[in-house]
């Protein structure tokens, strides 16, 4: 059950976050994702020795909360996506396929000559298509 | 002939499915908004400066809309950290999406440590421009400077570039060359990785 997905332009500043669930409190969400995003910075700017994993775009599971999982995505513009979820069992290519279609979604949404980048994403489209894929998400991990 | 092949016919030509397309746009479409482009910002600026300023903001928006659908599209895409890396991410990749071809060359200032320059024989956006007498240096190669420093800065290279041309003899029309000035911390950040890699 996907809870939350959050777009954060270069500077950490928000783009998008929309929530799933009425139950949670949405406040905590930010918050959540706003925590996520010092791991994020931890990670880029420590990177492990290791060359394959230097720069690659999908960061994985930032960091397990008492019910929530984080996951976050990095892409070359330093946009970063965050993903909370509330599933004990996600499979890792679950999660890598759900970030190639938001970012399908993000750059078409980026593309847009009326959208001002650094600035909120607005397009009623882009958050239709960011239900659609996370609708899907919840069935193709059900499985 | 009726019914031959495996062809569908369709009643309507409404019907039709849209076709993908090819991903190429006509030159002469592109010339001519481009042409429509500058002209536009013509009518609004009063001095040379502030048309090359216009047209270089115009290709900044489009640079850094490039660079997130060339990331998108490039499977198995690595952030590019180095500043070769990047540059010839933009000599190549982005050259060939935008112009269909590779850049001509990609070549390192003599006189500055922070300065590359990338050069063509003949800009695309400059193929049916010829600038006036009265407008001296003016070079419409500006937009694409435009796009190249909007690739740069959002892949986290700030950058001054611009477009001269260079006269060569031999040739009717001067070359074009994009001049790239990178900032100082750009500078100082490849120094520092350069150095942390080799005291290993």
């Amino acid at each position: 059950m996907i809870v939350c997905v959050a777009v954060v332009g270069h500077q950490n500043n928000p783009l998008y976050i929309q929530s799933f669930t009425d139950a949670d409190d949405a406040l905590k969400l930010h918050h959540i994702v706003h925590c996520s995003l010092d791991v994020v910075d931890e990670r880029v700017n420590n990177p492990k020795r290791s060359g394959p994993t230097l720069n690659e775009t999908f960061l994985g599971l930032l960091y397990p909360t008492e019910n929530y999982k984080v996951y976050g995505y990095l892409t070359n513009t330093k946009v970063k996506f965050i993903l909370v979820t509330t599933d004990l069992d996600v499979r890792d290519v679950d999660v890598r396929n759900f970030f190639k279609r938001f970012h399908a979604a993000y750059a078409d949404a980026v593309s847009n000559p009326f959208h001002m980048p650094g600035k909120k994403i607005t397009s009623r489209t882009f958050a239709e298509r960011v239900s659609t894929i996370v609708k899907s998400f919840g069935f193709s991990s059900a499985g | 002939m009726i019914g031959v092949g495996k062809i569908k016919q369709y009643a309507n030509v409404l019907d039709k499915p849209l076709s993908k397309g090819k991903q190429e746009v006509s030159l002469s479409a592109f010339a001519f908004l481009f042409s429509e482009l500058v002209q536009y910002n013509q009518t609004q600026v009063d001095n040379i400066a502030e048309l090359e300023r216009r047209l270089e903001d115009a290709g900044y928006a489009v640079g850094a809309r490039v660079l997130e659908l060339l990331c998108h599209r490039d499977k198995g895409n690595r952030r590019e950290t180095r500043l070769l890396g990047i540059l010839s991410f933009v000599h190549s990749t982005v050259w060939k999406v935008l112009f269909g071809k590779v850049a001509d060359s990609l070549e390192k200032g003599t006189e500055h440590e922070d300065e590359y320059m990338i050069s063509e024989k003949e800009l695309l956006v400059n193929k049916f421009i010829s600038i006036p007498k009265d407008m001296g240096t003016f070079n419409c190669g500006a937009f694409v400077a435009g796009i190249v420093r909007g690739v740069l800065d959002s892949a986290g290279f700030p950058a001054v570039v611009t477009a001269h041309f260079v006269p060569m003899e031999g040739q009717q029309r001067p070359r074009t060359t994009i001049l790239i000035k990178f900032a100082e911390e750009v500078l100082r950040r490849e120094a520092s990785t350069y150095n942390r890699i080799v005291k290993r």
